[in-house]
């Protein structure tokens, strides 16, 4: 025993002895340094990975059909795995909320629906179209502004189309085309409006409107879900525009980060991001080319905004830019144009004018809540269908606002769901019954959606536009039907008694997962439930991957950085031995045994390392600490996602500091493995040798 | 001369030729030696540089082996002991007192004299400690127990390398020329300091020396040259 602290008493007492031993301190020191922070920073991340993964869609853990090909894979809207449906929710619901740690059982299902809505025209032509049929009619003053917003339409497209024929070869117009347009830009045209005004706009909507084409196709990614259970269920769920879906009422939460990026104005929107980059992030549109991008394109892109107003709007937005540019110019677009071209000098005070005045004459979004949205979707056999759904409003998770992944579903209740689903439930038995009856025609034929599918020009996307019009509007009795839907409450009962893809788990105790995970799995079997259950980190597919590939990345680093802390090391101690040749020798003459001498070299080693890897471990918590303290800004969009917030704040993980005092334990233990062993070949004679 | 009481040989060699191997150069460092010592001698060994004094403390010291001929230490052959034996008798019976001090530096004063007492692992603490500072008084160094070496002159170097050698109260001592990096008056007070500790204690002492003044306190002296002995009693058994 005094041996052995005889051997640490010169350890210490040796470690600043020699400058070799400093060099191994300091390799030491570094390495621990990196360990300890990188490994916090990773465990950091992981419990925000964590707490965003499980906290927005997948839950701690998930149950799926086993009998399935893929598993759920949450964020990855782009490849819908193929799941098998689990036919009865309610029958899996019950067994699984039995566990003790369970606290809800949410079901759920992910598809992707392809949105298209209207032209501006479109909209236009439906508004002038009610504003003189009897049941809705408006005032002459309503009705005249209407037409002289579809004129300026015209004449914008004719202008536009003009100047294309400048540059492309003669006669690649159809010149009817051009006919139509002049005929509905002539003053004709217009004065006879009133005396047939429903001819008229059936001209304009087979002749004109599609040649105004402003229409977008949108893929919204959407969970299907029991949209009161899931509000429960995840709580960092937040309303941001509109209301929650009524209980048991069929409808839509979009997400509020889709919601912006895609139902917004496309100018005001990418003013937005220019704003956030400016303001929270200290960017310079002199020194960040994205920036400098979405400027040329606002410059550029200004039609959606010439289209939407009418002359008496055009009018004052004309004056306002006007105003704000000190400029004489009275065409929009160019005013337009030179407003959007701003610089960091000038954004700011651009972006409040825009905001503050020339907002109100435009529609911000194109999609607001309370109205219907047509969404198209895969069913499960490959065809498409369509159903219309009611938007409530928007959604987001608190603090994930600006994350795309976290917002990247959408939320529809789960008969929709179901209905696009290409399941049959009973309602659609129903209405698909009173369809064939009032039409004789089926459903929907799945020629006609591929041909809506895969058309590609413009006025087949019309067609499309009116195929979804038609088949919604078919026959009084359906028309009935759809307006039912959207009214009707649905029992608990009902929405719990049927398909769901899947459900996620949320549980009382997360650090129980696995043990819960086992105990499901058991309930599944023994049940004969047919589930299998998956963590969350499975669920959701890749992006769960990513800490691991994180981790694995951290790991083999150090792994890399020890080696050659390794080699170094074993050099390092091995010239320090050989520096001692005399000492050594000395002690194996006055009678030490070459266990002794090995023990000596070992302990001396790992003495060293731990003091300097303490050293190190101590400098790389207290820049955590700091870190803790003042946080890590997430600098995009996806390490907003990662940090679950706007910043990280790592702390110290324990299992980093553990791993960092064994691995310098090993280290420097197999370092010193073979110089020790040197040592114990010194021969006592080199203690007789003379100094010179 | 005088000599032993008991008269018994503590170091007995016959015969040994030692010669080391430069690649294919066999360089010939001691030429058929015998010698014996008597225990509580107070020998010393002479000769020029490169005689062989060296080579035959190594040998007698157990760090060493012959190339032919016998060591008989305290009865043992050291031919026939492996590393471990050959540790335990230079702990246990021998004590060695280097020409360059050759103490741990880091280690203080009182720590380098424990430390062959720590090796032994048959002492506690306190009687330790009663040795040590007992020697330590001894030759004079009880007031700098704490000190570093680096913190000491040559002289007092020594005299720690004594009371390490003497720790262990070993049966014989070797010191290979214990005086030649101190000046002629430390060197003097060594001997004498030596010479007290074999009278006191009863310890074979076996010094090597090419200092003349060094070696008139010899009791018994042999002189070497070129590897084999000229004159002392080896020769005297070497002729028999
Ligand atoms: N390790 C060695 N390798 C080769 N030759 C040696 C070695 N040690 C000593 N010698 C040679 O052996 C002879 C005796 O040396 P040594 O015992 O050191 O003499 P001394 O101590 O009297 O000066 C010398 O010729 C010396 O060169
Ligand atoms: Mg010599």
């Amino acid at each position: 025993m005094s041996w052995f602290l005889l051997l640490l008493q010169t350890s210490f007492r040796n470690i600043f002895s020699s400058f070799l031993n400093l060099v191994i301190g300091l390799i030491i020191l570094v390495g621990t340094f990196f360990f300890v922070v990188g490994g916090s920073l990773v465990d950091s991340i992981d419990k925000g990975m964590s707490r965003s993964i499980i906290g927005s869609v997948a839950g701690n853990c998930q149950v799926y059909e086993a009998s399935s090909q893929d598993s759920p894979a949450v964020f990855e809207s782009w490849q819908i795995p193929d799941l098998d449906p689990i036919p009865d929710f309610s029958k899996i619901k019950g067994p699984l909320m039995s566990d003790p740690n369970v606290s809800a059982v949410v079901p759920e299902g992910i598809n992707t629906a392809i949105v298209v809505y209207g032209n501006t025209i479109d909209q236009v032509l439906e508004k002038l179209r009610k504003a003189v049929s009897p049941g809705t009619r408006q005032p002459k003053a309503v009705v005249d502004s209407l037409k002289a917003h579809v004129r300026q339409m015209v004449s914008v497209i004719q202008t536009d189309m003009g100047k294309v024929n400048q540059i492309a070869a003669s006669g690649s117009f159809d010149p009817q085309a051009g006919e139509d347009l002049k005929k509905a830009s002539s003053n004709e045209f217009w004065g006879s409006f009133d005396s047939d005004p429903f001819n008229h706009l059936e001209f304009l909507e087979n002749k004109i409107a599609y040649l105004i084409p402003d229409s977008d196709q949108i893929f919204l990614s959407y969970v299907g879900t029991d949209l009161d259970a899931y509000q429960r269920a995840f709580d960092r769920m937040e309303i941001v525009d509109g209301q929650m879906v009524p209980p048991g009422h069929r409808g839509m939460l979009l997400s509020k980060y889709d919601y912006e990026e895609m139902f917004k104005l496309k100018s005001a929107h990418r003013l937005d991001q220019i704003h956030e980059a400016l303001t929270e992030k200290n960017k310079k549109i002199a020194k960040d080319p994205d920036l400098q991008d979405l400027v040329k394109q606002n410059k550029l892109q200004t039609r959606e905004i010439v289209l939407q107003l009418d002359p008496l709007s055009s009018q004052k937005a004309v004056s306002i830019l006007q105003g704000t540019l000190n400029s004489k110019e009275t065409d929009l677009s160019k005013l337009l144009s030179a407003f959007f071209d701003t610089d960091d000098s000038n954004f700011e005070s651009r972006y409040k004018v825009f905001y503050d005045q020339l907002a109100s004459l435009v529609e911000l979004y194109r999609l607001k809540p309370g109205e219907m949205l047509t969404i198209k979707a895969y069913t499960k056999s490959g065809s498409v269908d369509a159903v219309n759904v009611k938007i409530y409003g928007t959604f987001q998770f608190k603090g994930l606002e600006k994350s795309g992944l976290a917002g990247s579903e959408s939320l529809m209740d789960l008969m929709s769901f179901r209905d696009l689903y290409g399941y049959v439930t009973p309602d659609k038995i129903a209405e698909t019954k009173a369809l064939e009856k009032t039409a004789g025609v089926s459903f929907v034929s799945r020629d006609q959606a591929e041909a809506d599918l895969f058309g590609g020009s413009s006025d087949v996307e019309q067609s499309q536009q009116k195929a979804i019009n038609d088949k919604a509007e078919m026959g009084g009795g359906a028309k009935v039907k759809r307006v039912d839907l959207t009214q009707r409450v649905y029992t608990q009962d009902e929405i719990e008694k049927g398909v769901a893809m899947g459900a996620a788990i949320l549980l009382k105790d997360p650090s129980q997962l696995k043990a819960t995970m086992k105990r499901l799995q058991a309930i599944c079997d023994k049940d004969n439930l047919g589930l299998k259950v998956i963590d969350w980190q499975k669920a959701a597919g890749n992006l769960g991957q990513f800490v691991l590939a994180l981790k694995i990345i951290l790991y083999f680093a150090t792994f890399i950085i020890f080696v050659v802390a390794l080699v170094i090391i074993n050099n390092a101690v091995v010239m320090a031995t050989l520096q001692r040749v005399r000492e050594i020798g000395t002690m194996r003459a006055i009678g030490a045994p070459k266990s002794f001498v090995l023990g000596m070299v070992l302990t001396e080693t790992v003495v060293l390392g731990l003091v300097f890897g303490a050293l190190g471990s101590a400098l790389g918590s207290g820049f955590v600490m700091l870190l803790n303290h003042s946080g890590i800004p997430a600098a995009n969009e996806f390490l907003y996602f990662f940090f679950s917030g706007p910043r990280l704040y790592p702390g110290l993980s324990l299992g980093s500091l553990i791993g960092a005092f064994i691995v310098v334990l090993i280290v420097t233990c197999v370092s010193a493995l073979y110089p020790a062993t040197m040592a114990t070949k010194v021969s006592p004679i080199e203690a007789m040798a003379s100094d010179e | 001369m005088p000599k032993n009481t008991e008269g018994q040989d503590i170091v007995s060699i016959q015969n040994v030729i030692k010669e080391y191997h430069l690649d294919k150069v066999v360089v010939p460092a001691l030429r058929g030696v015998s010698l014996s010592v008597e225990a509580g001698d107070f020998l010393s060994i002479v000769g020029p540089s490169g005689s062989g004094k060296t080579t035959l403390l190594n040998l007698i010291g157990c760090v060493d082996v012959a190339t032919s001929g016998t060591v008989l230490i305290d009865g043992h052959d050291t031919k026939s002991l492996n590393d471990r034996q050959l540790t335990d008798l230079r702990l246990n019976t021998l004590g060695f007192i280097f020409q360059s001090f050759n103490l741990v530096p880091v280690l203080s004063v009182f720590q380098n004299v424990e430390f062959p007492l720590l090796l032994q692992r048959k002492f506690t603490k306190e009687e330790r400690a009663k040795r040590v500072d007992e020697l330590l008084e001894k030759v004079g160094l009880d007031k700098h127990t704490q000190h570093r070496p680096s913190e000491l002159s040559g002289g007092q170097r020594q005299r720690v390398a004594i009371a390490r050698a003497l720790v262990t109260r070993p049966k014989i001592v070797l010191a290979d020329e214990p005086t030649a990096n101190l000046d002629s008056v430390t060197g003097e007070n060594i001997i004498d300091l030596m010479k007290e500790m074999n009278r006191v204690e009863k310890t074979t002492f076996i010094f090597s020396t090419h200092d003349a003044k060094v070696m008139s306190h010899a009791n018994s002296v042999i002189r070497l040259a070129d590897g084999k002995i000229t004159d002392g009693k080896g020769a005297k058994a070497g002729a028999h």
